[in-house]
């Protein structure tokens, strides 16, 4: 299992790089198919979001007045390298094998990186449209992290573990947490769908307010990487959520010939992380823009309060059933 | 933040037209506002005096191409009043039809267009694609689905068959029930109701102060409506109610203007079914006399006002026109001070503002021989001394 | 309104300012001149009941220019205000301080027409391009453009 070839097969090939890329597309491609579907049209074919990453590749990448390009280049593909990195944590076929303890705290580390190479975006783009997106895109960050990473602690903390492989396998032998903290789980459905900058949430690039918010002034490859960033950060997103709450790619008992099981896992995962997208879906399309000081309201008063509760009967559980 | 200049327009994605509005913000606040409406004038007031009364019907229709009918059709009532001329029975029902029709189309599209502006892009979809039996019916009866053409001084061109009443009638239920659905969604789906309650507040005494006409009026409780102070058309006839609402934020706006859809839908099916027999036109002279009318009409967004002066001839002396958006600019600066910048769009699309009637001033309309008349039709025309044009005369 | 406001109230308060037709079953015209606009205007809101302004309309008569302020109430009668303004010195007071829409009114009229309105808070450009030349006014009969001027960046190359 610590063999280098299969290590390296695994990050870069499957269920890796390669798969991701491949897989993220997908997910984009239904994502708006369902949406379209939802609204009575008939929405794109299925090779759109290939043929649309390869088109903004292939754009004239046009620098602003004044603005240092070489930090505009960077970014995204900083950005980008941080979504990638944390999908090789999440459990796909099984326990990752590069699992250790404390990677539930560098996945979520890593996937709020996005949001602040936003931030950055906005900020050095020298446009009033994008520093007032970057500076929703933080609001935001601050808002809905806090009950974000308050529902994903409570796996944790009734697991007993702070590696995400070593939940799923607690899961494996109890009960899918998604029953024992139902309130967790639909805070952290509702954190991700902030978290992705999805409606409701899609404050920072509210198209009809400030143009495109951080994303005005990306064009060309730089565009390109940061929308990839968007479609991987819903697969990593997605796949945390179903690995945390919905028991992830293990199934409850294991099957006679080897090979299955991570066969099988992979099925279960593919299934799990689709209902987590239809669930996305439906709450994009069925929903209006907030107010940003609306969702600071909401935020705080309802989602993290949520959280706490949640936090506060997963402390009592464990007091009571855990140590006897 | 301290105090920013946001540049709303001239291009932006918020705006279907160009407008400028220089937004003062302190933050999220707005502070101030500046306006500038000069992005869409073409040539229409002064072209209109060198026409006769056949060629400036279809001027006059393009002066909007959402509310194109009610352009037309107060300028040929003015100057068939101003003859002393009555058309008709049978063609004051198809003019009404037409207008009620034309309500309705711009209703449902300022409803998507409400919608999309708070990212709300599912009851859009919905709403474009409802407006589409609408389009279908116009384009039925008139052969065009915006700049319909049914207007002649004396009465209308063409004619309504049977088969086309009875398609139309078809269309009508179907629309009825969406139309009420419409109404549930805003009384239920809360992100609607979040952003749209509150939000641009204007009181009654606000209202007549700065001079709002239409829906965006009616919205805070004034209950001025051209068709049933000063009937025309076959609005006498035809059993029809005014809608107004108290609350005058964006929510009673949006409000109104769905309960005037449903009125408009009765008004339609009234008239499609009790439309009166007899000839659809009548000859009127080609001089009109000496005279000066003040010919109002409820277009769908308030009242247009045409100050029309002829002299004798068979052109006009004068033709005036005030736009409804035009009318309401004033209190859309008021209400939008002290909102968020987040509610610009939403506060300016509840106006339901259609700049290209709002500025119809003079541009230089000679025509050079090789040019034709693309350059005059929007006004913004390329930059002749620009390097990119060199070669072109 | 403490009584009810009929035509014939309307024509016997406005006989101070001007003469008076009645020239449809409601409407009312009002011949004035600019210096008792602002009364007759105050007259008509406060005693009369108007309390809508439709339109300021404008036209060019040759050797005048003739104002008329079409006003509402609810009463629903209209009621024009008529003034001539001559065409040497087209200077009259601004009603913007009584009636609030007649600020984008007037600001177009002086675009289009280079009325001036004394006390107008702001008469800068709203409906002409900014690098419209200073003193041409379109609308008037007499304008034609000039050849080799710039108009809204459209170049006249001949008349």
């Amino acid at each position: 299992m610590t063999d280098p070839l299969f290590i390296l097969f695994y990050i870069f090939i499957f269920p890796g790089f390669f798969f991701l890329f491949g897989y993220a597309l997908f997910l984009s491609y239904l994502d708006r198919k369902i949406a379209a579907r939802m609204q009575q049209r008939v929405g794109p074919p299925f090779f759109q979001p290939l043929a649309d990453l390869i088109k903004m590749l292939g754009k004239e990448v046009i620098n602003p007045d004044g603005v240092d390009w070489r930090v505009f280049d960077a970014i995204p593909v900083v950005a980008l390298a941080a979504v990638m990195t944390a999908f090789l944590y999440v459990p796909v076929i099984g326990a990752s094998p590069l699992a250790f303890q404390g990677d539930l705290v560098v996945v979520l580390y890593l996937m709020a990186l996005p949001t602040i190479a936003l931030f950055l975006l906005g900020w050095l783009s020298r446009n009033i449209f994008s520093a007032i997106g970057g500076v929703r895109a933080v609001t935001q960050l601050f808002i809905y992290e806090v009950p974000f990473f308050l529902a994903l602690l409570t796996p944790a903390i009734m697991a007993g573990s702070w590696s995400i492989s070593a939940i799923v396998l607690w899961q494996q032998h109890n009960l899918w947490l998604v029953f024992l903290q139902p309130i967790g789980f639909i805070v952290a459905l509702v954190g991700l769908q902030a978290k992705l900058e999805r409606t409701p949430f899609d404050i920072p690039e509210a198209e009809t307010e400030i143009v495109a918010g951080p994303w005005t002034e990306l064009t060309g490859r730089r565009l390109a990487l940061m929308h990839l960033t968007t479609e991987i950060s819903l697969v990593v997103g997605s796949a945390l959520i179903a690995a945390l709450f919905l028991g992830g790619p293990l199934l409850p008992w294991t099957l006679s010939p080897p090979w299955l099981n991570p066969a099988a896992g992979f099925c279960l995962f593919l299934l799990k992380t689709l209902a987590v997208l239809l669930v996305l879906s439906s709450i994009t399309v069925a929903t209006g823009r907030l107010r940003i000081d609306q969702l600071n309201v909401i935020g705080w008063k309802y989602l993290a309060s949520a959280a706490l509760v949640q936090v506060g009967i997963v402390l009592v559980i464990n007091y009571l059933w855990v140590t006897p | 933040m301290p105090e920013v200049v946001v540049p709303i327009g001239p291009h932006h994605p918020a705006l279907k037209e160009p407008v400028n509005f220089r937004v003062i913000a302190d933050g999220e606040k707005i502070v101030r506002l500046e306006l500038d409406l000069s992005y869409n004038h073409r040539g229409i007031e002064k072209a209109a005096e060198q026409r006769n009364f056949i060629r400036v019907l279809p001027l006059l229709e393009r002066v909007c191409g959402i509310c194109s009918h009610s352009h037309a059709t107060v300028f040929a009532k003015g100057i068939e009043e101003i003859m002393g001329i009555a058309i008709p029975p049978r063609a004051q029902y198809i003019r009404t039809i037409i207008a009620e029709l034309e309500r309705m189309h711009s209703h449902l599209l300022w409803l998507g267009i409400a919608a999309h502006e708070i990212g709300f892009n599912t009851l859009f979809m919905w709403t474009w694609r409802d407006r589409e039996a609408v389009q279908d019916t116009l384009e039925e009866m008139s052969g065009n689905r915006v700049h319909y053409g049914m207007n002649e001084i004396g009465g209308v061109r063409c004619d309504l068959t049977p088969a086309q009443v009875g398609a139309a009638l078809l269309r009508l239920p179907n629309l009825e029930e969406r139309i009420k659905k419409y109404m549930d969604i805003l009384n239920s789906e809360d992100t609607l109701l979040i952003r749209f309650r509150g939000v641009g507040r204007m009181s009654k005494e606000e209202a007549l102060k700065y001079g709002a006409v239409g829906p965006t009026a009616r919205a805070s409780g004034v209950d001025y409506d051209v068709r049933r102070d000063d009937p025309y058309l076959a609005y006498a006839e035809i059993p029809w109610n005014v809608i107004t609402d108290t609350r005058g934020d964006v929510y009673g706006r949006t409000r109104v203007r769905i309960g005037e859809l449903r009125e408009s839908l009765q008004i339609v099916r009234y008239c499609l079914e009790n439309i009166p027999g007899g000839p659809i036109r009548i000859d009127a002279p080609k001089n009109a006399p000496k005279g000066e009318i003040l010919s109002r009409y409820e277009a769908p967004r308030g009242e247009v006002a045409h100050y029309i002066r002829t002299n004798g001839t068979d052109k006009v002396e004068r033709v005036d026109i005030r736009s409804p958006t035009l009318a309401n600019w004033t209190s859309v600066a008021m209400c939008l001070v002290n909102q968020n910048l987040a509610d610009i769009p939403v506060i300016v699309a509840a106006i339901d503002p259609c700049l290209s009637c709002t500025c119809r001033m003079v541009v230089v309309n000679q025509k050079d021989s090789t040019n034709g008349t693309d350059r005059t039709n929007v006004g913004i025309a390329p930059d002749p001394g620009d390097r990119r044009n060199r070669g072109r005369p | 309104m403490t009584r009810p406001v009929t035509i014939d109230t309307i024509t016997e308060k406005m006989k101070e300012f001007g003469t008076v037709e009645q020239v449809r079953k409601n409407r009312i015209r009002v011949k004035t001149v600019p210096d008792k606009i602002h009364d007759a205007i105050t007259t008509s809101q406060e005693v009369l009941g108007f309390d809508r302004l439709i339109t300021i309309s404008t036209i060019d008569n040759g050797e005048t220019f003739e104002l008329l302020y079409h006003l509402i109430g609810s009463h629903r009668i209209i009621i024009s205000l008529a003034i001539d303004l001559p065409r040497d010195k087209p200077v009259t007071p601004t009603t913007s301080d009584l009636l609030p829409p007649a600020g984008i009114y007037e600001r177009q009229i002086h675009d289009l027409f280079g009325i001036t309105f004394t006390g107008h808070p702001d008469l800068k450009k709203i409906i002409l391009n900014e690098d419209w030349p200073g003193n041409e006014y379109p609308l008037r009969k007499d304008w034609k453009p000039n050849p080799g001027e710039f108009y809204g960046g459209i170049k006249v190359e001949r008349i």
